[in-house]
């Protein structure tokens, strides 16, 4: 009974003491305009934060353009970092400074799903025609 | 004149692969021994030779006599499988609250406090707490603690889990200054990382079910060597008990866990053996106090009038995160669409 305790005390310990060194300097850092997708030049650009998950981790693009995914992986060091898109056998690691582009080509219509590498972060791109 | 004759004992106590051979090799050693077979699947052990006029009786007490110092009685009826079901009342709560927290600390967004633009030794031992918190616990820490559970079960407690530390310690130190000197990672490609998650999540759902105690048909799909390479093996069970959580140490290394791969992906930019080895070492040291936690709290645990409630949680507990790490396997490769959204 007493090393569940002190395990139950260790663990409290180790949580709060995870919160306490990082602080919390970066829940600010979403801040994508709310329109995340513009076409500049006659190509596509779909902007993305990656960071603990993608936001925003549903996009709404234009079917039939030439589409760039842009990732923003700064500062990043969990799983988002690492981006799979099984339809279009893409798996990318982003940079932890710069913005990363995936080339899509050509987005046809239809939604396109994809996740980090351990598959537990999900973002969708809705392609309208 | 000799008299040969066949008796057929139940074991208790019998557990594992090497139990065969380690009560076999006890009792074969008898003078007046001519054969002895032992079994898992039947949990008995078939002996051949001259007793005299002993009763059965007399002769199982002292077999068990010399088997007592490894764990192993003999007796004439059947032991009673119980399966404490009760234990489940207080280990299901159990079981949950930790999956809740776990949970908890991914919706609150544990990882969103990683925030750096360089990473020194200090921030590397941050971001391997964190790490240890994240959803790497499903694959790091499932394993972990189905490892260490099994081995506490088996008796041996606490030299698999110092062997498992050390090999990961020092691996991280070696790997990540190679990484840091030759300035490239080991990435796994999708088919890789697949498989790896797949196989991962079965040796834990397979290990989970066993902790559970419940179902003694899945003993026959226990994780062990084939007898005749242990046979060869010198000191019997002792292979599986230091070799294995050392090579478990070091294929963490390797392991789908975002946190470990971010940071060999920044080690290679470090430059150096060293920069890089010491880069990873305090990473693998961050995470350590969580990996530790969940080891060791198999430490002692044997002996408990709790076991049983310990092994069904830890039981659970690894199922559950079997399951997930099975699913995101399917979903990295497309074969289902993302189930989990932390």
């Amino acid at each position: 009974m007493k090393s569940t305790i002190i395990s139950i005390i260790v663990a409290i310990a180790i949580i709060s003491g995870a919160f306490l060194l990082a602080k919390d300097s970066s829940l600010g850092g979403t801040n994508l305009p709310a329109n995340n997708v513009s076409i500049i030049d006659g190509k596509q650009i779909i902007e993305i934060r990656a960071k603990g998950g993608y936001q925003p981790r549903k996009s709404v693009a234009r079917a039939n353009l030439p589409t760039v995914l842009r990732f923003d992986g700064k500062g990043t060091f969990d799983c988002s970092l690492s981006v799979r898109i099984p339809s279009l056998n893409i798996s990318q690691i982003l940079s932890q400074g710069e913005k990363t582009d995936i080339d899509l080509g050509i987005s046809k219509a239809g939604n396109l799903k994809g996740s980090c590498g351990m598959g537990m972060y999900p973002f969708e791109i809705e392609f309208q025609s | 004149m000799a008299f040969m004759k066949t008796y057929i004992f139940h074991v208790n106590g019998m557990h594992c692969q090497a139990c065969e051979l380690m009560t076999e090799s006890e009792i074969a050693g008898l003078p007046y021994i001519t054969r002895v077979k032992s079994s898992l699947k039947n949990k008995s052990m078939e002996v051949v030779g001259d007793f005299g006029d002993k009763s059965d009786k007399v002769i199982a007490e002292e077999l068990s006599k010399i088997l007592a110092k490894h764990g192993y009685s003999l007796s004439l009826e059947k032991p009673e499988e119980r399966v404490n079901w009760s234990d489940f009342k207080i280990a299901v709560p159990i079981a949950l609250a930790f999956i809740a927290l776990f949970i908890g600390l991914q919706k609150m967004g544990i990882v969103n406090l990683v925030s750096v633009d360089s990473v020194s030794y200090g921030t590397a031992f941050v971001i391997g707490i964190i790490a240890s918190l994240s959803t790497c616990m499903a694959v790091v820490g499932g394993l972990v603690l189905s490892m260490s559970a099994t081995f506490a079960k088996e008796g041996d407690r606490l030299k698999p889990q110092i062997l498992f530390h050390a090999g990961r310690i020092i691996s991280f130190f070696i790997l990540g200054g190679i990484i840091g000197m030759i300035g490239s990672a080991f990435t796994l490609n999708t088919g890789a990382t697949f498989i790896l998650g797949l196989v991962i999540g079965l040796v834990m759902l397979t290990l989970g079910i066993n902790l559970l105690n419940i179902f003694h048909s899945t003993k026959r799909f226990q994780l062990s060597m084939p007898k005749f390479i242990s046979k060869h093996a010198l000191g019997i069970s002792k292979f599986n008990h230091t070799l294995t959580p050392l090579i478990v140490g070091v294929a963490t290394f390797f392991l789908p866990c975002g946190f470990t791969q971010s940071m060999q992906i920044y080690t290679l930019g470090t430059g150096g053996f060293l920069e890089g080895g010491f880069t990873m070492l305090a990473f693998a040291l961050g995470t350590f106090p969580v990996l530790a936690l969940l080891s060791f709290s198999s430490f002692n645990i044997n002996k408990s009038k709790k076991s049983g409630i310990f092994f069904k949680t830890a039981g659970l507990v690894v199922i559950l995160f079997a399951i997930f790490n099975i699913i995101n396997s399917f979903v990295i490769i497309g074969l289902i669409p993302p189930i989990f959204n932390f």
